[in-house]
């Protein structure tokens, strides 16, 4: 019965397309990390080396602390926010909405330079808060300044999946809690609480994955305080002193640990589940008195403080600056005439250009893996959906490293090109736009595609005729979030940049670290602005405004 | 043309379960045939075997005595409702019917005309440009049902295709879907686990349980004379009772303890056989009563039994009753002028013997005179 068709024919080349950038690069990696490049024996030395040094393993402990005290604010932030704005009417809550998802889709690390605006050595805020009491506060460099944009940038998604949660909790289940005897406080800490835990665990261990291998925002605001992704970055790109073997011995055990993290996250999500559709659900009320203030209160002071960052680069970009540092005080277009009208403003098209090549091919090879994997299971397909899931948990640097390491000699020969760029974007982006897909494809019952058949089309021609115009306005609204992400995209970005495929995030990433704060601050409001114009395109398609991503 | 089907000791088999094993069966061209069964029986799975969503692990389908084991669902010239329609969302119900003419390259001159036409017959010409998402279930069930008559498909198969509507349209769609069938003229083959559907559409039932056909017969031979004990309870509502046949010279009597009833619709031949089997002179069966096969008494012979309640339905009366042994029994009886027996009255129940069914006592084999074979066939009749 089972015979080769043209299923078999895609599943072989898009198995082939992931053994090539994705196993084999990988392969090298951890190849490397266990042989000594003089006389290519087995060696242990690159992990004794790490483990035995403070200077490396703190690296270690710095980002657990880091995590998990960004992780526990980032939900504690996150989780009030969306139950304050799920049960009380708040003005604007639209719009709160809309601003809580736009800081959460700008790259940390432009979060980490605009609070340096704000709040380090010479920051607008501790400028006023030293002449204003006399006091010389040092700026948050360190520890505290990455909890504290970590914690900002993540709760979002915290936001998201708690809210989402509260959204199918029928409002039936807190009417019997309370018809039962509870109080509002005993239903939220007995019912919602509970309810909602599976999601808050979710969203919490993804925030943790995301923020544990970010290496943006501790490189720029980390100063003394190094943790794991740059002590990674600055072995493999660093001026002095890198080894390629160590660092990919540093790729193998942060990429061991998210592997763990995502097996953790797998195992909790299957045990606490529960399948809630609200049929009536939790209606907004009304707050009333000094509870309306305080809810007031949070919600605007937290979607303000979220939105600071972008407001700060934004109104940064019109500053007129000397050398690009030191603010005149008036305010001008210098800095897009530096940047967006310049010449040189290669950065702004590749962005466009390496977004819109990676997002056609994850949207084409995203349909045809979903369908393969979803509806013609097999041995090669199961291969194929285990691959194409593992650059879920490949922080970016680490693939970065890997995909510069496999095509930087030999047959093929790819770093420098733009092509390797649009790999590593595609191949970070796939397994997102898998997962949504194939949620899209269970959607649509399989006798849709037998009617077809039964009619007389081809299993081919009812998959195009049929399968891919019913999956298309899911999937091209999941390639809108998919675009925002892959444009500020910048952990593998700047591993496999050269100065001709330099993109909008390296520009800033390489013009901050150069202090020239008013071209970064112009290519921040570039992308920031079109982030948000993509958005609201995708609200506009999905009259939608729940956003996963 | 109209199109006979034979199913000629079928297998299918998952992994290393075995679903069908050694199923056979013919359907007549341009007969209206029901599979019914309860869940997980195998009709369904027959029904995709038929058109070749399942594959065949052994055995033959041919349709117009041409084998199709072999040839790809969308050569097969079937036409198949399903049971949630399938109705494609992104396409108008024009376009929906059309889907299937165009695979066919048929010109779009003749598409229109056909299209147009086949709509006339299910009746929702008018709704020809709506997008599916604008109808109601039973004019999206009119659609599936048009797009899958207007290929001309030599045969034409549902799946349980009014399961999703509500009580009231599902009397209405099947009305609609029998006329249609019968103005089509088509073969067609039809699951459904409902009795009454199945009873209202069909020309010819198949009775499926564990994969097994237990009976096939015209809907009233099926009710009136169900092979086995499954059969009889699954059909309508049957209470069971265990008794004994003795025979008194030619005669049989059927034996429930004290109240004996002569009977005259024994099969003499089967009975014997199966007498001799058990060896006893009091031969063991099992007896079905439907609740209309019952009379109810105040006195004389018959059934002990005690009314614990009553339910007054207009045409027919239900009583419960319990027996002298602690069986429960339901009886129907016509609703006459006077009063409704009181609960807790003692009565007598006598069975109506020319009606009543009486199995071996495994309850496996019918001893009644069949006038129609396990098949359909009706006995000595034209079609044997």
């Amino acid at each position: 019965m089972k015979k080769p068709n043209i299923w078999t024919g895609f599943t072989l080349v898009i198995l082939c397309f992931f053994l090539l950038f994705v196993v084999y690069p990988l392969f090298l990696i951890m190849y490397q990390s266990v042989v000594d490049p003089e006389t290519h024996a087995l060696t242990f030395d690159y992990f004794t080396k790490f483990f035995g040094r403070k200077f490396y393993w703190s690296t270690l402990v710095n980002s657990f602390k880091v995590t998990i005290c960004a992780t526990l604010l980032a939900a504690i932030i996150g989780l009030p926010m969306a139950y304050v704005l799920r049960s009380f009417k708040i003005p604007y809550s639209k719009y709160v909405n809309i601003l809580i998802v736009i800081s959460y889709l700008s790259p940390p690390f432009i979060g980490a330079y605009a609070w340096i605006q704000l709040l380090g050595r010479n920051g607008f805020i501790t400028q006023l808060i030293n002449s204003l009491f006399g006091i010389q506060f040092g700026g948050i460099y360190g520890f505290a300044g990455i909890v504290l944009v970590f914690s900002l940038q993540s709760f979002p998604l915290i936001y998201m999946y708690v809210s989402g949660a509260l959204k199918n909790l029928d409002s039936s289940l807190n009417e019997a809690a309370e018809s039962l005897g509870c109080n509002a406080f005993q239903r939220v800490t007995q019912i919602i609480l509970p309810l909602v835990m599976p999601s808050l665990l979710a969203g919490s261990l993804l925030v943790f994955m995301r923020v544990f291998s970010d290496f943006g925002t501790p490189m720029l605001i980390g100063e003394g305080f190094k943790t794991f992704p740059v002590l990674i970055y600055t072995q493999f790109m660093g001026e002095v002193s890198t080894d390629d073997h160590f660092a990919a011995a540093l790729c193998v055990i942060v990429v061991v640990i998210t592997l763990f993290l995502f097996f953790l996250q797998r195992m909790v999500a299957k045990r606490y589940s529960y399948a809630m559709t609200a049929l009536k659900p939790m209606q907004p009320v009304q707050a009333k008195g000094s509870q309306k203030f305080f809810a007031y209160l949070f919600v605007f002071g937290v979607a303000f403080i979220a939105m600071l960052p972008q407001l700060t680069v934004i109104f940064t970009s019109f500053l007129e600056t000397v050398g690009g540092a030191v603010y005149t005080g008036k305010f001008s277009l210098m800095n897009y005439e530096n940047t967006l009208f310049s010449k040189d403003n290669i950065s702004i098209f590749n962005t466009y250009a390496f977004g819109l090549c990676a997002i056609g091919i994850v949207v084409v090879l995203g349909i045809l893996i979903s369908y393969l994997t979803a509806r013609k299971p097999s041995l090669l397909t199961n291969i194929l959906d285990t691959l194409t899931m593992f650059p879920y948990i490949i922080p970016g640097s680490v693939l970065g490293i890997a995909l510069l390491s496999g095509f930087n000699s030999g047959v093929l020969v790819l770093s420098g090109t733009a092509l390797i760029i649009i790999i590593s974007l595609t191949i970070r982006r796939m397994p997102y736009t898998i997962r949504s897909s194939t949620a899209i494809i269970s959607q649509i019952s399989p006798s849709v595609e037998e009617a077809a058949i039964s009619l007389g089309a081809s299993e081919f021609k009812s998959f195009r005729k049929i399968m891919v115009p019913m999956m298309l306005p899911g999937v091209l609204a999941g390639a809108i979030m998919s675009w925002i992400t892959l444009i500020s995209e910048l952990s593998s970005s700047i591993i496999l940049y050269t100065s001709s495929t330099s993109t909008l995030t390296v520009a800033i990433y390489a013009e901050v670290i150069r202090s020239n704060f008013g071209n970064a601050a112009a290519y921040s409001t570039i992308l920031t602005l079109t982030s948000i114009v993509s958005l609201l395109i995708f609200f506009r398609l999905t009259h939608n405004e729940d956003v996963s991503v | 043309m109209s199109v006979s089907i034979d199913i000629d000791n079928v297998i299918k088999k998952y992994e290393d379960t075995t679903v069908i094993n050694g199923l056979s069966l013919r359907i007549h061209p341009g007969e209206f045939f029901t599979l019914l069964g309860p869940s997980g029986c195998g009709k369904t799975t027959l029904l995709r075997m038929i058109i070749g969503f399942n594959s065949i692990e052994g055995g033959t389908i041919k349709v117009d005595n041409k084998v199709i084991n072999n040839i790809p669902v969308n050569k097969r010239n079937m036409g198949m409702v399903f049971q949630n329609y399938a109705i494609f969302p992104h396409m108008s119900v024009f376009d929906n019917v059309a889907f299937g003419l165009k695979q066919r390259q048929v010109p779009a001159a003749e598409i229109e005309k056909s299209v147009v036409e086949i709509l006339d017959v299910v009746k929702i010409g008018h709704l020809k440009d709506r997008m599916p998402t604008q109808l109601s279930g039973g004019q999206q069930q009119r659609v599936a049902l048009a797009r899958a008559i207007v290929i001309h498909p030599q045969v034409l198969l549902m799946d349980e295709p009014l399961s999703n509507l509500d009580a009231k349209l599902r009397v209405e769609m099947r009305n609609a879907i029998k006329n249609i069938q019968q103005q089509v003229g088509i073969t067609t083959v039809y699951v459904t686990h409902d009795q009454e559907e199945a009873l209202a559409v069909s020309d010819r039932i198949a009775v499926m349980n564990d994969g097994v056909i237990q009976q096939v017969g015209s809907p009233q031979y099926i009710y009136q004379r169900p092979a086995n004990r499954f059969v009889s309870t699954f059909i309508g509502l049957s209470n069971i009772f265990k008794a004994v046949v003795r025979k008194d010279g030619a005669q049989h009597i059927l034996s429930f303890g004290k109240y004996q009833v002569p009977m005259q619709t024994l099969d003499a031949a089967a009975v014997t056989k199966y007498a001799e089997s058990c060896g006893a002179a009091d031969i063991p069966v099992t007896v079905a009563v439907r609740p209309e096969e019952f009379t109810v008494h105040m006195d004389g012979e018959g059934l002990d039994a005690v009314v614990n309640y009553s339910v007054f339905l207009g045409i027919s009366t239900h009583y419960f009753l319990t027996m002298t042994d602690g069986q429960e029994v339901e009886v129907i009886t016509p609703s006459d002028v006077g009063r409704i027996i009181p609960n807790n009255t003692a009565v007598k129940l006598r069975v109506e013997a020319e009606r009543i069914n009486v199995f071996t006592e495994d309850g496996m084999q019918s001893l009644i005179i069949q006038t129609e074979d396990i098949n359909g066939r009706r006995i000595g009749g034209e079609d044997a």
